[in-house]
């Protein structure tokens, strides 16, 4: 839980950036599972890419910020060699969407399909 | 509150005994990622940081009052009135203005104490990775402590980095920098700086610490020098330690945008 907290506490007053609320809106949260294509491990955020069945079996590309790649690495997240995340896993994300009404989002945690969790950040920041 | 203070300046006073290179000064040979690089860390029990509970417990209100409490700090740079108006375009057009939100290297001073020194008789050599070099990229200085004298300030190119010059005053390493592009933010807030702007960085190793700070003349912009915050690192004992590689940087957000709203 520590760790969580440092990443985004180091995120915040270390680098230069836009605040989550620019790009995001903390009170749509969205569940959705689909497929990985491709994960950007590239600063300052990591990206997620996952094809989507919609309910009228179209794929829908949706894509994901995540945290930089360093604080992924301290949350746990590994290479794909490794059991991270990689092209072809079935995954569910838990996140926040985009303001801008695209299929775009931001990761508060990854569910793998080994059951694993890993949890990028949470509602409190106050928890420890 | 006050009980981390003391620890804090119980720290400060260093632990042990500062080690000394061969020609007597001290050596700031080490890795200096053994804790975090500012001040304002929000953990009880990190007695460099202060505890900064969030409003209502609120992300949103997480990042706004991180952002009201650095606008807090009564330390600023006074520019000349001519350029309040820039510095607050800057200001507000951070989220695309601001070269550290478009991957850009942060520059000296705004790239802050490094993560890593090697020193030897003739030179230093810093290396940097980001983020906390507030710029991005793995980045190094070379320099020399060999009495040299600075280049010609019109024969130098301007660069993110500029040209350092290191000498002892006592037991401090005073860095003095010029030859700099007008690119580079002396921090977030919009604080730019001109070509002609030239930097010094006082370096001091008490035990284990490391305590930075940049003055920055710039009589072109700034109405008198600023001296920044001073910050404090910590040595890495971890015998092993090693520097992460600082991976590419792609700007992807600036296209979701749909606000200014930035730390």
């Amino acid at each position: 839980m520590k760790a969580i907290l440092m990443l985004l506490v180091m995120a915040l007053p270390v680098v230069a950036h836009h605040s989550v609320q620019a790009e995001f809106d903390l009170d749509k949260p969205i569940t959705i599972s689909g497929k990985v294509t491709k994960v950007e491990w590239i600063n300052p955020h990591s990206y997620l890419y996952m094809d989507v069945n919609d309910d009228k079996g179209n794929v829908k590309h949706w894509s994901f910020e995540m945290a930089g790649p360093g604080a992924l690495r301290r949350a746990g997240l590994s290479r794909s060699d490794r059991g991270g995340l990689k092209a072809g896993d079935m995954i569910t994300v838990n996140g926040i969407l985009a303001k801008d009404g695209s299929d775009f989002g931001l990761v508060k945690n990854v569910k793998l399909p080994d059951g694993r969790v890993f949890t990028i950040w949470t509602d409190d920041p106050n928890a420890k | 509150m006050q009980a981390s203070l003391l620890l804090l300046v119980l720290i400060l006073a260093g632990q042990g005994a500062t080690p000394r290179t061969s020609d007597g000064h001290p050596d700031l040979t080490g890795m200096w990622n053994g804790g975090p690089a500012r001040g304002l860390v929000i953990a009880k029990d990190d007695p460099f940081g202060a505890y900064l509970a969030a409003r209502d417990g609120t992300l949103l209100n997480f990042e706004r009052d991180n952002t009201i409490i650095r606008r807090m700090d009564p330390n600023k740079p006074l520019y000349k009135p001519e350029f309040w108006e820039k510095v607050q375009k800057f200001d507000q057009d951070g989220n695309t203005a601001d070269p550290s939100f478009g991957c850009m290297p942060g520059g000296v001073p705004r790239m802050g104490p490094p993560a890593k020194i090697v020193q030897t008789s003739k030179e230093l050599l810093f290396f940097y990775v980001s983020p906390p070099a507030q710029g991005w990229g793995d980045q190094y200085r070379i320099i020399p402590t060999d009495g040299r004298e600075h280049t010609p300030l019109d024969q130098l190119d301007g660069t993110w980095k500029g040209e350092s010059i290191g000498h002892w005053e006592g037991d401090t390493m005073v860095i003095d920098t010029i030859g700099f592009n007008d690119i580079s933010w002396l921090d977030i807030n919009g604080y730019f700086h001109s070509e002609n702007m030239h930097v010094i960085e006082r370096i001091r190793r008490d035990g284990d610490t490391l305590t930075w700070q940049a003055t920055v003349e710039d009589p072109d912009v700034l109405i008198k020098p600023w001296t920044m915050n001073p910050r404090t690192v910590r040595l890495n004992a971890d015998p092993k330690a090693t520097l992460e590689e600082s991976l590419p940087c792609v700007e992807r957000d600036s296209s979701h945008l749909v606000n200014k709203e930035h730390h």
